[in-house]
């Protein structure tokens, strides 16, 4: 296997909120290989996307490192930090918010070759009529306003100036979430299509689990700031061990809904902590059916369980056994 | 515009898309300036304004007056006062026996002058150390925030009258004085501008690019914050001139014998039972102005609205 392209060790990222402390991104390792997809899900506010901008350097650690392509860039000056900005690239979640009102589309693509001094005006204005035909856009429009564009042109305007400079990486921040179901094929369909053609690595985030199966190699599953389970996508849709995972994959919707009987649906009580209080021990364990006494006190360490393989590591005492359910009833029999 | 009455929204997004180049929103914010009757007619009584300035000798020379020049056989009457308006003086004349006309003319430089040069010097410092302030926060938002509360706090009028009879009266001097105690506001304007813009996704796509802070806050930020810095602008100009013509009538403005609306009035003061044009040229040419530009600012505020997507405006 070749070495990774980004890796995280032990990033952790608080936040101060008035007197209290939240610890948005508590402790997560990670590694991203040359041309995965790895998909990060969670639910809304488990902090996915703190940990996206602590990789991208956007928001500056309060713990851990950040290695990128072998360079430690975790507390690089924004100076310093330059060279690495051209390999790495975000694509942001909201296609309204991310693209500047008062510039023109062209101006915006071309943003990161006029920042890094890529050729001059005309060869930069060639490279960016090239990249809007690339993603999907008629290079005509070069001299529009982002106010002239659908939701989902300017998700692809996104898309066309994250690969300007040709990054390795690109952090995909709920790229698609802003968008209707049918733009959302579309503009999956096309970052795919730019991973086999530029050879791009993705940090794909999302709270969509169907999107996830369809775009990742490998999956991490965020709760409250941590990594509860990591493995393959076969692994986490066939075999995952953490309760928390399985009742998220419990919610994806079947492609065939004839076979749909088949899927235990399975529904967490209450709603998710705040990370400025978290729980005791196990961050899950007040939601978790299978909560034992040993959950409250003791915080599980991610590390393969029940004989998985070393890539697919859980957080949970008491992980799954393949084939078996998540079933509250029956285990408080047991109990 | 007044041959094309109506546009129908329609139409109007018709020709936003069927152009390639792409309206932007200072060209639409222009089109619905356009339309706007009263602020066009304001723009016309400035730019008359403007060449009134700019051509001031021509009155001169058409009149055969030079602006200092001081007649006391044709310009005063028998008993030394002012003379009323007739086919010499159009305007009438002065106490001591100067073209009120041509005075006008040559004041308005020196309003118009003041006003624009002590607005744009406003709005430069203003702009820079919002951005500044909004944007790096932190101590230098700190230091910045503190000097425009300083700012704001003290006595204008009491501060310039004495920085005025320290440093004496000079056109220098009242443009710094003016400009020393307006930047404040718009500093304060463009710093909670900024600090909303800089929270947007944009910046921060900007940063993962790896722009720098001074170019995110040029080339980002600063296009954003204009809208309300043009509208401020606009309706600062005529509160510039007015307190211009209120220094010069406090007798703070330009040293005689220099024409200036102010200053004419302040010499009125003791003739208007008298010579009612010497009091009223010279006001009604300050009025005009100033009424003129804050209908303008009106129309620049309605048409650079935030709303920029609302492409007819309500009449």
């Amino acid at each position: 296997m070749s070495d990774p392209l980004l890796v995280a060790e032990h990033v952790t990222k608080t936040f101060a909120s008035g007197a209290h402390t939240v610890r948005a991104v508590d402790d997560v390792s990670l590694a991203i290989e040359p041309g995965e997809t790895l998909g990060l899900v969670g639910e809304t506010g488990c902090g996915k996307s703190t940990l996206a901008r602590c990789v991208a350097r956007l928001y500056p650690l309060s713990g851990g490192s950040v290695q990128f392509d072998g360079h430690d860039i975790s507390s690089l000056s924004s100076r310093r930090m330059r060279p690495y900005r051209r390999e790495m690239q975000v694509i942001f979640q909201d296609p309204y918010g991310s693209l500047n009102p008062r510039r023109r589309v062209g101006s915006i693509i071309g943003d990161g070759l006029a920042i890094h001094r890529v050729g001059d005006g005309a060869e930069r204005r060639k490279q960016v009529q090239h990249l809007m035909e690339v993603v999907g856009l008629n290079p005509e429009h070069y001299n529009r306003f982002p106010a002239d564009f659908s939701g989902g042109q300017r998700q692809r305007i996104g898309v066309a100036r994250a690969l300007a400079l040709r990054p390795k990486l690109i952090i995909c921040d709920e790229p698609v979430s802003a968008l209707d179901v049918s733009i959302q094929a579309q503009v999956i369909n096309l970052l795919l299509d730019l991973q086999s053609e530029f050879r791009l690595t993705y940090l794909f985030i999302t709270h969509d689990l169907s999107i996830v199966r369809h775009v990742s190699s490998r999956i991490a599953v965020m709760y409250l700031g941590r990594i509860v389970e990591t493995g393959t996508v076969e692994d986490l849709f066939t075999t995952s061990r953490h309760p928390y995972t399985r009742a998220l994959l419990s919610a994806v919707p079947p492609a065939d809904p004839d076979a749909a009987d088949s899927r235990q649906h399975v529904v967490l009580p209450g709603d998710l902590p705040s990370p400025v209080n978290p729980p005791s021990g196990c961050p899950f364990h007040p939601r978790c059916p299978r909560r034992q006494d040993d959950c409250v006190a003791t915080m599980p360490p991610l590390e393969p369980v029940l004989d998985d393989d070393p890539e697919h590591l859980t957080a949970c005492l008491h992980p799954l056994r393949t084939g078996e359910d998540l079933h509250p009833s029956r285990q408080d029999g047991a109990a | 515009m007044s041959l094309h009455p109506v546009v129908t929204a329609e139409q109007e997004l018709e020709e936003v898309h069927s152009d390639v180049v792409g309206r932007g929103p200072w060209a639409l914010a222009w089109r619905r300036l356009r339309a706007d009757r009263v602020a066009m007619g304001s723009l016309a009584v400035v730019v008359l304004m403007v060449l009134i300035a700019v051509f001031a000798p021509v009155f001169a020379h058409i009149t055969g007056h030079p602006p200092n020049m001081q007649y006391h056989q044709a310009g005063l009457t028998p008993d030394g006062l002012p003379k009323a308006p007739n086919s010499t003086f159009w305007l009438g004349t002065d106490d001591l026996g100067r073209d009120i006309l041509v005075r006008i003319a040559y004041g308005a430089r020196i309003s118009l002058g003041v006003g624009v040069v002590a607005t744009l010097l406003t709005v430069v410092v203003g702009v820079v150390l919002g951005l500044l302030a909004g944007f790096l926060g932190g101590f230098v938002d700190l230091v910045i925030a503190r000097l425009v509360d300083l700012v704001l706090s003290i006595p204008f009028l009491l501060v310039a009258i004495a920085l005025v009879s320290v440093s004496g009266p000079s056109l220098t001097i009242t443009v710094l004085v003016i400009s020393m105690f307006s930047w404040a506001s718009m500093a304060r304007i463009v710093r909670g501008q900024v600090l909303f813009l800089k929270e947007r996704e944009f910046v921060e796509a900007a940063r993962s690019l790896g722009a720098s802070d001074l170019r995110i806050m040029f080339v980002d930020v600063l296009p954003n914050v204009l809208a309300p810095v043009i509208v401020y602008t606009t309706l600062l100009i005529p509160v510039v001139i007015i307190v211009q013509a209120t220094l010069s009538f406090l007798g703070l403005g330009l040293p005689a014998p220099a024409a200036d609306w102010g200053g004419m009035i302040s010499e009125a003061q003791n003739y208007y039972t008298v010579a009612w044009w010497f009091v009223l040229f010279p006001s009604l040419a300050l009025l005009i102005t100033t009424i003129a530009f804050n209908l303008l600012g009106d129309g620049v505020r309605d048409a650079v609205d935030p709303r920029i997507d609302r492409l007819v405006r309500p009449r």
